[in-house]
């Protein structure tokens, strides 16, 4: 007999495009086509099927931001375009998601502020870019507004829509032909009904990378992994409220426990490989899109990435 | 595929004679699609019935044991290929390698670290689960007396790496009564491996380039007369690894190819990137994961994945209902009341300390419902709140009487005030804004 | 105010000018056939003004109607309005319990086959020539008349004592009441003369709320009499954990009295309505929850209400009606339905045998609603019942101005699309007080439709609209404003309200699945839903599948059964043989335990949207709700 694997999968991830080129529109080097996965993650044995991509999360207040990455940063974190630029050039990653931390102080009201934060990061790194906006339902529409102005023609990455405030940001992304993070807490029938709100006030599906919510390494990792596999195993099976590519974005793991308590001559340690082990078991739990905030987590992913993307796969001769 | 209560139902009897110890045919039928009771116990069951029921509820991936007495763990019996359409049952082992040329005191370490190391997570101890001794010398002598350093002080399960017959009947007169895994037969030695490993009563790794060649090895292994197999799929890229072991997972549960029904074996310390491939391993169905001693740094990782993995995604952990302290609080630090959730609780946690501000954390009993989940269910109520002041005591441990709850669960708010006598304060939905609520409103 | 006299049975009541006949009958306790609700479409609430103004267009319904009825002052008691002090006569046919074992339109009324019969006798005085005992002669003369053998014939000592001194006193002319008892006959009474014609049984629904009491004349097999009232248990809590938790404190004595006292007070307003003596009611069926029928039976419910949660018994249960205090002849029997588990006790089997699902080869799924709901999924081979709290959202518990279904509630609305505008209708037609469960599923239903929320129910505050604003914590749409209202201020429902009824409709809805899903049923597959309790009868089918609160079926194979527990009562005292059927039905019946099933979490998210999730499982009301959302789009 032959042993082959044989799924009776119906559908594929939808495409989703990022960035913008020169040719299409924008001013990034390059743009990414992500999503168009037919079988599980890794599974795939063609040739030119990509790798995740590894985005880097920089903030323009470093205020909360985990004091192991502004110890490892230094001053850059006090300048999100530096900070950026520096991403992109020296750390290696694929794409910049860009916190705009400033907007959630108290009464935030600089709203121009935000247009040239964004338009500072989009002039020092050539990278397409996600940007996260307001925490206030208040400030909301003006703030992804201004942020959808500045990033026009740029194939953006809005986030975050969630099933309470999704309006405001879908509008943005639709008036500046953005795409939107919809994020729902660890669970796939709230993913998918997040889904069926953006479809219904007119967002494209082509627009929504899911965002299953990734609890940390230990502190409900477990839930998000099969959140995530679930949502893909939905999607394969023909659920198209559900066939988007999906974001991974532990937050929270740098705070956990472990890391925070740890001696500060393994802390570094921890913190990249805790990053490390969830961003890869997310990859193969179906995300394609992983965001870390240590710079020597970019590398390890990468070369994982790699091997699992290496074609030589047959399962051994038939 | 799982059968359905009502498709058993109509393979029984239907005659309710209670002698099974259900009081009818259908809630018997309900525990057998669930896996919580016997086909044999039904007395009157066709033989054509059993079969039928049998056969969808044998394991379709073997049980493996290896080693023997406190440390010893089991392997595969299997169901599924994602954990959430019921769990994955039996985490991997994931054992220590050392090559026999290292000094007795190397291997004693590694040895004494793996004995004594662990990590309490959630109330679970989390530890590495033996030693693979690799007879890196080429020589019986030196393997055995490895394995002699390592027998003398500790009972923990072994993985024998050799290649060289001699060298395992060496090793084996120290062990061979313990239940270590022999690694591993190939299409080569299988006929010698197999006579060691039945000779001992050793579970056996067989090793294949391919998966046709270790259905074959399993065929001929089992002819042998060794049952307890498990398979080394001798992967080149991750990618292989994930294709191989996917593939023998799915056609074991299907039981497409019983000759495929074993547990995976994955030696990550001969793949580049140890720890990618430890995470790998964890995640897509390795049963038995060989790494060098790992840095504490991988170490805590790889055992908290290995937890994360093989909890029951569909059943939360629960913490113990109590009055949990965030720093050191005094008489007049805030009181904020949630389930016990461990996914809330450790969220809410994690807030708070980073708040800097001690407190009180009052975790009541929603037998491990969320928030939003245990408003709904009626599980949170007004009642348990007032119980749980009184049985942790709270009243003595503060000196004022306000109780903040969680964001969605207002809706109790005022009738947690008329039951309590404390003063609510609604706090927000989102643990993560805990702090700056606290903040705002904790005046006192 | 104005007088409403009811007869035949002469119960009176006040109500407001211009409140219709129908509002005056239910306040009255009178439970009237109103199929449609009391729209005037079914025609079934036919009664005949006999004195006083009233209005009623005569025309318009005149359909439902022949020339003689009209002539004898029919009309339709919805459609009929109050002006002066009136009398009515209310046909037996319009009373609901003809309706209600009429399901379906299948004209099948019960069989009556009751277990208890009188039997009159002239017997021949003794003489030396003819010297057998007076038992014998006794029994044999009934025998002789058709009745059962003396040999199955068991006569307790209390009725031997007094037989030679009726024969003798009577001069042979008696009447034996027998009954039917497991392994034979029972002779439960002898009187003096022929009462043969004076036997009754009482059939009775033992609420925690309501307390309905059907006699029944058990010659005629018609129904004498029907009363009801709240259950006095009230007054130790209001729900069945308090009550059971005063037990625990206080002893179970005083909640069994009032048990019995208050199915007493329904029993005797019944009798004296009817003009019967309580001495002629022999036989007393009582259907119940599970902790509810414990109480009345003295036994100990305290441990059912905590984990493992079991009953003390759950079969059906026989005993002598006085030795539990109940107001009618003494050596008369009282029958307890059985239960399942402790959360679907013997009010779901009487809803059972009212739908008679446990008979049908195809599949229904049976849905009791209340602050607790019960489902049942099955046919004549299988059944699978759970049980859940639904939260009281859907009896307008937790709803800012939700309401129980009493005057002036909003019961029916619809929402203009343009302009947002809502009508509604009240009962008893006066101006606005809250809102009851079938006008909360309505108006959730227009919201939905007219994209007033998403389907999660947030509404959409960029709508601008005085209706959609938000004062308060939360967003909210006015549903009255304050000059239309009857309490001075405006009706609104709020964000909050909505997400509260839709996690109770989830709570049915994932309880809907979790059965279908164990029983690996689809919703095609599901032939009749039956909606059970009082809640289900003024409900709107259709907005009701719109919400998602049932699974999508055929509109017409929902079916409302009403108040199932009193009627399954019904069937269980005039028809033995579905009697015997019961404990039969309670055991094959399997329990979920729906915390303990994995899944069920799961399917409650997922129930969590409106309609669902997976709009697959909603075809009509997605193609619905496309259509005209895209149109409000």
């Amino acid at each position: 007999m032959a042993y082959d694997l044989h799924f009776d999968w119906s559908s594929s991830i939808t495409e989703v495009m990022l960035g913008a080129t020169k040719a299409e529109g924008g001013t990034r080097r390059l743009s990414y086509r992500i999503g168009g996965g037919t079988t599980l993650p890794f599974l795939e044995t063609t040739q030119g099927s990509s790798a995740p991509l590894i985005a880097f999360e920089i903030c323009d207040n470093p205020q909360y931001w985990s004091p192991i990455v502004r110890n490892y940063c230094g001053d850059l974190v006090n300048d999100c375009g530096e900070w950026a630029k520096t991403a992109d050039s020296g750390y290696g990653s694929d794409m910049i998601r860009l916190y705009l931390t400033s907007t959630r102080q108290r009464n935030f009201s600089d709203i121009p502020s935000v247009g040239k934060t964004v338009e500072s990061v989009l002039s020092n790194t050539s990278l397409p870019l996600i940007i996260e906006g307001s925490n206030e339902p208040k400030i909301d529409s003006e703030v992804f507004l201004k942020c959808g102005e500045a990033g026009q023609g740029e194939r953006l990455l809005l986030g975050t829509a969630e099933a309470g405030r999704y309006r405001s940001i879908a509008a943005a992304a639709m008036a500046y032909n953005h795409s939107v993070i919809a994020q729902s807490p660890i669970d796939v029938n709230l993913a998918k009904q997040l889904n069926i709100l953006l479809k219904e006030i007119g967002l494209s599906r082509d627009h929504i990378i899911i965002d299953p919510y990734t609890g940390s390494l230990g502190y409900g990792f477990e839930y998000s992994y099969s959140a995530m596999e679930r949502i893909r195993f939905s999607a394969l099976k023909g659920d198209t409220d559900l066939a988007m590519p999906i974001i991974c974005s532990a937050v929270d793991t740098l705070t956990v426990k472990e890391i925070r308590e740890a001696g500060p001559a393994i802390q570094d340690d921890i913190a990249v490989q805790w990053e490390f082990t969830t961003g890869l078991a997310a990859a193969i739990a179906g995300s394609e899109i992983i965001c870390v905030r240590h710079p020597k987590t970019i590398p390890l992913l990468r070369k994982a990435f790699a091997s699992l993307k290496s074609g030589k796969n047959t399962i051994g001769g038939q | 595929m799982a059968l359905k209560a009502l498709d058993i139902y109509k393979l029984l009897p239907k005659k309710n004679c209670k002698e099974c110890g259900d009081p009818t045919c259908l809630t018997f039928a309900m525990k057998l699609a669930g896996g919580k009771t016997d086909v044999d116990l039904c007395p009157y069951m066709d033989d054509a019935a059993k079969a039928v029921l049998s056969a969808t509820t044998r394991p379709p991936i073997r049980l493996v044991k290896l080693g023997i007495g406190e440390r010893s763990f089991a392997v595969g019996e299997e169901f599924v290929l994602y954990r959430h359409e019921k769990t994955f049952y039996h985490p991997p082992g994931i054992m220590f390698k050392i090559a026999d040329t290292s000094t007795p005191e190397e291997i004693l370490a590694v040895t004494v670290r793996v004995r004594d190391e662990s990590f309490t997570r959630v109330g679970t101890e989390l530890r590495f689960n033996g030693i693979a001794i690799e007879n890196t010398s080429g020589s019986p002598e030196h393997f055995a007396r490895a394995i002699e350093t390592i027998e003398k002080t500790a009972d923990l399960p072994l993985v024998l790496m050799a290649s060289d017959p001699l060298a395992l009947s060496a090793a084996l007169t120290f062990c061979g009564t313990y239940r270590p895994l022999i690694h591993a037969a190939t299409p080569e030695n299988y006929k010698e491996f197999c006579a060691i490993a039945k000779q001992h009563g050793c579970p056996l790794v067989i090793k294949g380039k391919s998966v046709i060649e270790l259905a074959q090895l399993s065929k001929d292994c089992t002819t042998e007369g060794v049952q307890d197999l498990i398979m080394d799929l001798s992967p080149e890229s991750f990618q292989e690894f994930i294709v191989r072991s996917t593939t023998i997972r799915q056609l074991a549960i299907t039981r497409e190819a019983p000759d495929l029904g074993y547990p995976v074996f994955l030696d990550a310390s001969v793949m580049e990137m140890q720890d990618a491939a430890i995470t790998l391993g964890i995640s897509k169905y390795a049963s038995v994961i060989i790494s060098t001693p790992l840095p504490s740094a991988t170490a805590q990782a790889a055992l908290t994945l290995r937890q994360n993995i093989y909890t029951d995604p569909q059943k939360p952990i629960q913490m113990n209902p109590g009055l949990y302290r965030v720093g050191n609080p005094g008489k007049n630090a805030p009181v904020l009341m949630t389930v016990n959730f461990s996914l809330t609780f450790f969220t809410l946690q994690g807030y708070l300390e980073s708040t800097r501000l001690p407190c009180f954390m009052l975790i009541v009993d929603t037998e491990g419902l969320s928030v939003l989940t245990a408003v709904a269910a009626g599980k949170l109520s007004e009642v348990l709140v007032r119980d749980s002041i009184k049985k942790f005591d709270v009243e003595n441990e503060v000196s004022h009487r306000k109780l903040i709850i969680p964001g969605y669960a207002s809706p109790l708010s005022g009738r947690i005030e008329e039951a309590t006598g404390w003063k609510v304060m609604v706090g927000p939905r989102d643990a993560a804004e805990i702090g700056e609520f606290l903040h705002e409103e904790w005046k006192q | 105010m104005r007088t409403v006299t009811f007869l035949p049975s002469y119960r009176k009541i006040e109500i407001a000018r211009g409140s219709t006949i129908l509002d005056a009958a239910q306040r009255a306790g009178l439970n009237m056939n109103v199929v449609c609700g009391g729209q005037g479409k079914c025609g079934k609430c036919i009664v005949y003004v006999q004195s006083g103004k009233t209005t009623f267009d005569g025309q318009k319904y005149g359909r439902f109607f022949t020339d003689d009825e009209r002539s004898r002052g029919a009309c339709l008691a919805c459609e009929t309005s109050i002006e002066s002090d009136v009398q009515v006569f209310v046909p037996e046919s319009t009373l609901i319990q003809e309706q209600k074992i009429l399901i379906d339109g299948q004209e099948t009324a019960i069989e009556f086959h009751p277990s208890v019969r009188k039997y009159y006798v002239e017997l021949q005085p003794p003489s030396l020539s003819d010297p057998s005992p007076d038992l014998s002669r006794l029994l044999w003369g009934i025998q002789k008349n058709g009745g059962p053998t003396a040999e199955k014939m068991y006569v307790p000592l209390e009725v031997l004592r007094e037989i030679p001194a009726i024969l003798r006193h009577s001069e042979w002319k008696s009447t034996g009441t027998i009954a039917l008892v497991p392994g034979g006959y029972r002779l439960v009474d002898l009187q003096e003369n022929d009462t043969s014609k004076r036997l009754y049984g009482a059939a009775v629904d033992l609420g925690s709320t309501t307390i309905v009491v059907y006699l029944w004349d058990l010659v005629s097999g018609k129904v004498a009499g029907v009363a009801s009232n709240y259950n006095r248990q009230i007054s130790c809590g209001e729900d069945i954990l308090a009550r059971v938790n005063f037990a625990r404190k206080n002893g179970l004595a005083k909640l069994q009295t009032l048990a019995t006292e208050s199915i007493n007070a329904a029993i005797t307003s019944a009798s004296n309505t009817a003009g019967i003596d309580r001495e002629d009611i022999y036989e007393v069926v009582v259907a119940g929850n599970t902790v509810m029928t414990h109480m009345l039976l003295g036994i100990d419910p305290a441990y059912m209400i905590a984990e493992p949660y079991v009953p003390v018994v759950r079969r059906a249960l026989s005993v002598a009606t006085g030795r539990i205090g109940i107001a009618c002849n003494k050596n008369g029997g009282l029958f307890v339905f059985p239960a399942v588990s402790d959360f679907i006790g013997g009010d779901i089997i009487a809803d059972i045998l009212a739908c008679g699902m446990s008979e049908k080869e195809e599949i229904s799924l049976l849905i009791d609603i209340g602050t607790n709901f019960e489902v049942v999924l099955g046919n004549s081979e299988w059944m699978f019942s759970c049980a859940g709290a639904a939260g009281p959202a859907l009896e307008g518990g937790e709803v800012l101005f939700g309401m129980r279904a009493n005057p002036g509630a909003i019961e029916k609305i619809t929402i203009e699309p343009g302009m947002l505008t809502p009508a509604f209708s009240t009962i008893n037609g006066i101006k606005p007080r809250g809102i009851c469960g079938s006008g909360l599923i309505d108006l959730l239903a227009e919201l939905l439709s007219t994209c007033v929320i998403d389907r999660t129910g947030r509404i959409n505050t960029g709508i601008e609209n005085p209706r959609i604003r938000t004062t308060g914590h939360f967003p909210e749409y006015v549903v009255a404003w304050a000059n239309e209202t009857d309490i001075g201020k405006d009706i609104v429902i709020t964000e909050n309200d909505i997400k509260n009824l839709i996690m109770s409709k989830a709570s049915v809805h994932a309880a809907c699945l979790t059965l279908m899903k164990q029983a690996g049923i689809t919703r095609r597959e599901i032939t009749t839903i039956y909606f059970a309790g009082a809640f289900g009868n003024y409900i709107n089918k259709n907005n009701a599948t719109i919400i998602g609160l049932i699974p999508e079926i055929n509109i017409d194979q929902i079916i409302n059964i009403g108040n199932g527990a009193v009627t399954g009562a019904n069937i269980a005292l005039i028809n033995r043989r579905k009697r015997k059927t019961l404990d039969e039905i309670a055991y094959r019946i399997a329990y979920i335990e729906l915390n303990a099933e994995a899944s069920f979490m799961d399917e409650y998210t997922s129930s969590t949207f409106l309609p669902h999730t997976d709009l697959t499982l909603f075809p009509r009301v997605q193609k619905m709700l496309d259509t005209c959302r895209v149109a409000k789009r």
